[in-house]
């Protein structure tokens, strides 16, 4: 099943400059993303894995583990052997991404210093819906711009939906609307008085909420946008390019999904979305499926035949009869089912959700490995399963 | 098991990584409690409807159990309390659309710091009081929170807000709902785990920022547990006597995928034991192991099974009537 398909992610590697990884929480979105760059890497790539939450040893191994906005460089030597090109690694550092946008574009040190500390930004920054998945995009656009790389991958953020990072651009512009932002430019020193233009229901509006929350807060918002609103036309233009940028032929959304219901019925959703805006899904792995170990055998099926089977070895290994009693027989043979069971459950829904997919993309399928997968060696060993005829049969399939 | 039973904790908070089965242990949480005849209310924040779902297809099942009656399902939607909240303050229904439809109202609710997630929780403590005031509602209030980040953020909005909001009623609210979350004795959290390196970090790390929350963990849970088929001895002999056992040519070929089962179920085990050492060595809530659950499709058999886990972390009918009102 994953031969074609393999072959085909090798191709959809070498057609892009630019991968992003989407998909819900869990699923192996930063590991599938860091073997991906490794693996454009062995092929002679300038490659980057921009990663949003590794795990710390992954982080280490890539070299990443301080957190900041620079990329650093895996050493040629840690990549093994025949690796022609280079792989650097990027943590996405939130909170840092958005001070360094605010200080390259503040007109001003005391503009950028009010912003850097106001509540306001500083909430904004850490807890905006969105804001998190759109400094991914940012920061995205900048390696890009940068000409250092022809291989960028993208881990998108754990988010519940994995839309938010589709959404992140125009949800950023809606929220900096700029005829909402002017009503506070002219900032609070006059109290509501920049209001008195307005109809009486906004200020209605404000007098609840000041009610409510008392006016801090108000102030706060006022005093932010006074200094955002500077910065607020380059916002506009560089969403824009990375939106181009997102749907443009060079980049290519990779959707990184495991067989249970619910992770499938929200990769479902996510492809219909990206649809609609034009970025369309160029293929899938799916993660941690549960394989039949040692595969399907013919024999199997006369029920009669394991236990004796069983049973012949367990005298041939000369244990004693309280370890070879048939409990330990029927364990095994419990077990054998319970994993065929499973195992057919996970190609079932598989086989459904491919049915749903165009028949273009392609779709290869990584087992539930029974090991950790945080080093560099882990991240190769993946790509038997995603590379599987550029690299040789993988094993039991 | 503990000097504290789960159940007398009015409401608890399901925390977890993304994937680690928030929702299905939420739900086997409150069939356990349902089964002793108690009324459940299970939260589900706005977003992908996964419990909602879940529960749906449960009651659809053939085999539905009773006591699934005795709970129900709300979806908090944080604006939407807000909403509700200004309601009450504003009584005047044509002012109130005109607040709801103004740019700065959504402006400022997508914006202030903490809003929403204060009156989600709002609205769930709403829920919580109601038995006490009208002596109707749940027994039980089960929050599915969102995954670690968001969840910790949403818990620990309350008291951020209180200190944003310096005055007025979102101030007093925030510090309302605030000390709430830290009264050990009727909120507490249930941290979900798996029992893999990169989810047990992730909980210990969860765990330490719950203590900081002040937000009691009544339980853990370690979701996705393999048991070792067998002893390594018995397993190793039985690989080894294989190749020479003289076992038939048309067996031998499912002899050796059953050995190969045990041998790849046996290393899950060693990993998952290695990580539950972990877990009880940083982790001082009372641990429940749920075992992995080998089936074609997850459905009310499986939920069923994995709620009975549970059954001793809810004391006897009596001892909850003379423990509940404390």
């Amino acid at each position: 099943m994953s031969g074609a398909g393999s072959t085909a992610l090798a191709r959809l590697v070498a057609d892009h400059r630019v991968l992003v990884c989407a998909g819900s929480g869990g699923v192996g979105k930063t590991t599938m993303a860091a073997s991906l760059a490794f693996w454009g890497a062995l092929q002679g790539r300038r490659a980057i894995v921009l990663t949003i939450d590794p795990a710390r040893r992954l982080a280490d191994s890539l070299g990443v583990g301080a957190i900041g906005n620079t990329p650093s460089v895996v050493p040629a030597e840690l990549l093994g052997t025949g690796a022609a090109g280079t792989l650097s690694a990027m943590m996405l550092d939130q909170r840092g991404s958005w001070d360094e946008l605010v200080a390259r574009h503040a007109p001003s040190p005391e503009v950028r210093d009010q912003i850097l500390a106001n509540p306001f930004y500083k909430q904004l920054s850490e807890s905006f819906a969105g804001s998190q998945e759109y400094m991914a995009v940012e920061q995205l656009g900048e390696l890009e711009a940068s000409g250092d790389y022809d291989l960028i991958v993208v881990d998108t953020p754990p988010t519940q939906h994995a839309l938010d990072f589709l959404d992140a651009p125009d949800k950023l512009l809606a929220f900096l609307d700029k005829q909402i932002v002017k009503w506070f430019l002219p900032g609070f020193a006059g109290g509501w008085s920049v209001f008195q233009s307005m109809n009486r229901s906004v200020r209605f509006v404000l007098d609840k909420i000041e009610d409510a929350t008392g006016v801090g807060v108000l102030s706060q918002i006022s005093e932010f946008f006074s200094g955002m609103g500077e910065l607020f036309d380059g916002f506009e233009a560089r969403v824009e390019r990375v939106t181009r940028l997102l749907r443009s032929p060079e980049t290519a959304f990779v959707l990184v999904a495991g067989p249970d219901e619910q992770v499938l019925g929200q990769a479902e959703y996510l492809q219909a979305r990206m649809d609609e805006k034009g970025m369309p899904l160029k293929g899938v792995v799916m993660n941690r499926v549960h394989r039949l170990p040692g595969g399907d055998a013919a024999s199997e099926h006369d029920p009669a035949s394991l236990p004796a089977a069983l049973a012949t070895v367990a005298a041939a290994a000369e244990m004693p009869a309280d370890v070879a009693r048939s409990d330990l027989v029927d364990n095994l043979r419990a077990l054998r089912e319970g994993w065929r069971a499973r195992a057919r459950g996970d190609a079932l829904r598989i086989e459904l959700f491919c049915g749903s997919l165009p028949e273009a993309v392609p779709v290869v399928v990584v087992p539930n490995l029974s090991r950790d997968v945080h080093e560099l060696n882990g991240l190769r060993s993946l790509h038997e399963y995603l590379f599987s005829d550029a690299v040789g049969a993988p094993e039991g399939s | 098991m503990s000097d504290a039973p789960l159940f007398s904790r009015r409401l608890l908070f399901t925390v977890g990584k993304g994937g680690v089965g928030r929702t299905t242990v939420t739900l086997a949480l409150a069939l356990a409690a349902a089964r002793r005849g108690k009324k459940v209310l299970v939260v589900e924040l706005e977003g992908a409807r996964s419990l909602e779902k879940t529960l749906d297809e449960l009651r659809r099942s053939a085999d539905a159990p009773a006591e699934l009656a005795r709970i129900e399902i709300c979806i908090v939607d944080g604006s939407r309390a807000l909403e509700e909240y200004l309601a009450l303050v504003v009584p005047v229904r044509r002012l109130l659309d005109t607040i709801f439809k103004s740019a700065i109202y959504r402006y400022f609710v997508a914006a202030a710091p903490g809003l929403k997630e204060l009156m989600a929780i709002g609205k769930i403590w709403y829920e919580v009081d109601r038995r006490e005031r009208e002596g109707s509602g749940p027994d039980l209030v089960l929050v599915d929170a969102p995954a670690t980040g968001h969840g910790l953020q949403f818990l620990g909005m309350p008291q951020a807000a209180a200190k944003t909001f310096s005055v007025g009623l979102v101030h007093r609210e925030a510090k309302r709902v605030a000390a709430l979350l830290r009264d050990e004795k009727r909120t507490g959290a249930v941290l979900v785990t798996l029992p893999e390196e990169m989810a047990t970090n992730e909980a210990i790390e969860m765990s330490a920022a719950l203590d900081r929350l002040g937000l009691a963990q009544r339980l853990l849970v370690v979701n996705e547990y393999h048991e070792p088929p067998c002893g390594s001895e018995d397993l190793a002999a039985l690989e080894a006597a294989l190749s020479g056992a003289g076992v038939e040519d048309a067996i031998y070929p499912a002899t050796a995928a059953t050995l190969a089962t045990a041998r790849v179920e046996f290393d899950w085990a060693q990993l998952n034991e290695a990580q539950v050492v972990r877990l009880e060595d940083q982790i001082e809530a009372p641990m429940v192991v749920l075992p992995f659950v080998f089936c074609e499709e997850f459905s009310t058999e499986e939920m069923v099974h994995l709620s009975a886990c549970f059954e001793a972390e809810f004391p006897d009918a009596d001892t909850i009537a003379s423990g509940e009102r404390a």
